[in-house]
This record gives structure tokens, C-alpha cells and sequence, in this order.
């Protein structure tokens, strides 16, 4: 079997279309699911049984159930329920609803591993209470929720490729679509794979630099003694 | 129209048995992945440099697409170059090969927390190779990493319902079955959210209560 680059030259425009909706689609899940995340998190984190049985209720079940079925819920429940709303939408809406659930917890564990008395402490050395939170409480917050974050987000991204099933007409859905067209399913995916691969490297590296700067620990002390690193770890030192 | 509970009871008995086909594909998807994902860690251990850089793209490639595209990979282009493969065969494969590498990276995250001077003991004692991953390494990695393996459990098991996109009959197909036949599709796909709930509420709880006993041996 060869290599078909024509089909590719044939149809680039539409899996750049794909893409171009798989990259907006994302943005737009990530900015919902993380203000409701956030919501949810302080929600769980208010005083009283029920704020609390609420979030944890909704983390919980968010969490169970495969996204696909998720957005299916959705998709066939609103019109059941008299709203009819177009795929795209209803796909974004479901996605940022699934990614919300994980970054609720992220946010949650974030402000929980905060030492108590941070922002009071930042205050009697006289600072404003947005310094304190500028200076004090955000860096240390934000390094703790940055690399979660980031894997989450890319999880996200990755589930986007389910949209397909609701003719959301984003990467994996036009790569079907030319799949139908053109029987060749090497060439097709092959595409569609190395965009993905692409999208997820350029998130992930861009992520990497915030955390350099924000002075997330890089990997840990790797272990100077020759025999147990044979065992124990699994790349090759590098020279130093 | 509304929503009749009566209608969804009744289509539960017909989805507990669809769940026992997900339920049978995770059970051997994590079987093969724990397997899979030790032998990687081992195999990466030896550090030979061309078999690692390999696994090395392997690791970012299934990391860096989706699952589902991994599914359509295996059951689309497989047959393409000369493997035909049967749907439930496809999706098994797909899904412990990406279940494989997330274990092996965990626990070379979990590697680096044993104690160096266990393995200088065990050396010391002229233990073989084989001998010092199977009885002292191994037994403490599998229990560092059996809270993520309870969390990849239940990945797994949300993971077998993109199967049904790949037409295997799973709960999710058996629901749309229903659902195109009744055109209640609303009851039909809550009553499949309900199974994955189950399954894996079960699970988590399960999982738990195993860690609590591994912690008390512990102390």
C-alpha cells in the first residue's frame, strides 16, 4: 500500500477548516469549564454541609461518566425539552461542562495546599489586599494549578475529537468525512493524527515556559547513585 | 413530552446486560495494560538508547492525540495494510496500548520514590537482576500506583463506550438501539449514564477501601 499524497494536496482545506473549529471550540470549553470550575471549587469550599455535598456531587458525577454519553445526554435532551441549538454550540457547551468537574478539583486542591495565614501575613507587613494577592497568594496558587491545568487541558482538547459523533464538523469529523470520500484511511488519518500531535506539542510546550516562569520545581534531584539509577530510573542521565 | 421513569426502569435490565460487555472488555484491557505498561517500564530501565528514543515517540504520539482517533487507527488503517481485525478486537487493542503508556509513565513517576539503598542492599546480597525488579522493586511500585490504577480503571471503562462508535455493542449502542426503535432517546441515554455511574462510583469506592487496607499494613 503507498502513500497517497494527492488525496491530501485534494483536501488540505478541509482539514485546515477542522482544525481551525477543533482550536476555537477548545479556547472557547476552556474559558467556560474554568469559570465554572472556579465556581464550583468555592462552592465546595464554603462553609456548610450542602455547598459542600453540592460541588462534591457534581465533581463526582461529571467524572463518572464517559463524555460521550455526557454530550449525547445533552444533545438529545435539549430537544426534548423544547431547545434546539445548533451542534457546535451544544458541543462546546457539553466539553466545557466535562473539562469543569476535573478543574474544579485542580482549583479545590490548589487553594487547599495554600499555608493558612498567607494573605493575613502579607497584609500586617502592610501590603494592600491586591498586593497581597498580586505578590502572595496568586504565584503560589498558580504553581500549584498550572501543570494539572495544563494535562487537563490537553485531555480536553483530546475528547474534543468525540464532538465528531454530533456532526460538529471539526478535525476528526472532516477526517471522517474525506475518509468516506476517498477509502483512504492511511493517508486521512495519518493527517489528522499529526495535527493533533501538533495542537497537543504546541499547548504543552507553551504551558512548559508558564511554568519556568512562574518557577514550577523541574524535575526532581535525579538520583547520583550509578546502581540504583540503573534500576530506577529510565532515561539516561544527561551530561553535565 | 415528558420524561417517563416508568420507561427508563423498564430498559434497565437490558443495559445491566450490555454492561457486562464493557465491563468484561475493561476487565481485560486493564489486565493487558498492567502487563503492558510493567514490561515498558522494565524494557525502558535497560536504557538502550534506539529501543528507548522509540518509546519516547510512541509515549508522546499517545499522549498527544486522542483515544478515539487511536481506536480509528487500529480498526480503519490496520485492515488497510493487511490486518483485519474484528471491532472488539480493534478497541481492546487501541485502548490497552494508551492505557500501557499512561501506566508506565506513572510509575516512572513512582520509581524515583523507592529507596536507593534498597537496591544497593539487594545488589549487596548478590541478588540477579530479575530477582531485585520481581521481589523488591515491583511490589512496591504496584502499591505507590494503585491509587492511579484505580483512577485509570475507571478511564478505562469510560474509555470502552467510544466502542460503540466502532459498532461494538456496548451500553452506549445497546441505548441507541433502543432509543432509534422507541424514539425516547432522553430515558434511553440517561439509563446509560446511570450504568457508567455505577460502574465506576463502584470502583472508586472499591478502590478506596483497598488503599486503606494497604495503608494500614504500612503503618
Amino acid at each position: 500500500m503507498a502513500f497517497d499524497p494527492a488525496i491530501l494536496v485534494q483536501y488540505w482545506p478541509l482539514f485546515l477548516q477542522g482544525a481551525w473549529l477543533t482550536i476555537q471550540i477548545s479556547v472557547q470549553a476552556f474559558l467556560l469549564g474554568y469559570t465554572l470550575g472556579i465556581a464550583v471549587a468555592l462552592l465546595g469550599l464554603m462553609p456548610g454541609r450542602l455547598p459542600r455535598l453540592a460541588a462534591a456531587s457534581y465533581v463526582e458525577v461529571l467524572r463518572a461518566i464517559p463524555f460521550i454519553i455526557i454530550l449525547f445526554v445533552i444533545y438529545y435532551g435539549l430537544p426534548f425539552s423544547g431547545l434546539r441549538l445548533p451542534a457546535p454550540l451544544v458541543g462546546t457547551v457539553a466539553l466545557g461542562l466535562f473539562a469543569s468537574a476535573y478543574y474544579a478539583e485542580i482549583v479545590r486542591a490548589g487553594i487547599l495546599a495554600l499555608p493558612r495565614g498567607q494573605f493575613e501575613s502579607a497584609r500586617a507587613i502592610g501590603m494592600s489586599p491586591l498586593q497581597a494577592m498580586r505578590h502572595i497568594v496568586g504565584p503560589q496558587v498558580a504553581r500549584a494549578i498550572v501543570p494539572p491545568s495544563t494535562n487537563m487541558t490537553l485531555t480536553m482538547i483530546k475528547e474534543s475529537a468525540v464532538l465528531s459523533s454530533i456532526t460538529v464538523p471539526e478535525l476528526t469529523y472532516q477526517g471522517l468525512v474525506v475518509q468516506g470520500n476517498t477509502f483512504a484511511p492511511f493517508e486521512v488519518f495519518a493527517a489528522v493524527t499529526l495535527i493533533y500531535w501538533g495542537i497537543t506539542l504546541a499547548v504543552a510546550g507553551a504551558a512548559h515556559r508558564l511554568e519556568r516562569r512562574l518557577g514550577v520545581a523541574q524535575a526532581r534531584s535525579v538520583s547520583r547513585n550509578r546502581l540504583a539509577a540503573s534500576y530506577l530510573l529510565l532515561e539516561r542521565e544527561s551530561a553535565r | 413530552m415528558s420524561f417517563q421513569f416508568a420507561y427508563l426502569a423498564g430498559l434497565m435490565p437490558n443495559l445491566a446486560v450490555a454492561a457486562l460487555v464493557n465491563l468484561r472488555l475493561s476487565a481485560m484491557i486493564i489486565v493487558l495494560a498492567l502487563i503492558g505498561g510493567t514490561a515498558l517500564t522494565i524494557l525502558r530501565s535497560l536504557k538502550i538508547r534506539p529501543v528507548n528514543a522509540i518509546i519516547a515517540v510512541l509515549i508522546s504520539f499517545i499522549r498527544g492525540t486522542p483515544l478515539l482517533i487511536q481506536i480509528f487507527l487500529f480498526y480503519y488503517v490496520l485492515p488497510a495494510i493487511g490486518l483485519d481485525l474484528s471491532p472488539t478486537v480493534a478497541g481492546v487493542a487501541a485502548i490497552a496500548l494508551n492505557s500501557s503508556i499512561f501506566i508506565s509513565e506513572t510509575m516512572r513517576g513512582a520509581l524515583i520514590t523507592i529507596d536507593p539503598g534498597q537496591i544497593e542492599a539487594a545488589t549487596a546480597l548478590s541478588l540477579p537482576r530479575h530477582l531485585v525488579w520481581a521481589k523488591v522493586i515491583l511490589p512496591q511500585l504496584f502499591r505507590r500506583v494503585l491509587p492511579v490504577l484505580v483512577n485509570e480503571a475507571t478511564i478505562v471503562v469510560k474509555g470502552t463506550a467510544l466502542l460503540s462508535v466502532i459498532t461494538v455493542v456496548d451500553v452506549l449502542r445497546t441505548a441507541q438501539q433502543i432509543a432509534s426503535a422507541s424514539y425516547r432517546p432522553f430515558e434511553t441515554l440517561i439509563g446509560a449514564a446511570l450504568v457508567f455511574l455505577a460502574i465506576n462510583l463502584t470502583i472508586s469506592l472499591l478502590g478506596r477501601r483497598v488503599e486503606g487496607r494497604f495503608a494500614v499494613q504500612r503503618a
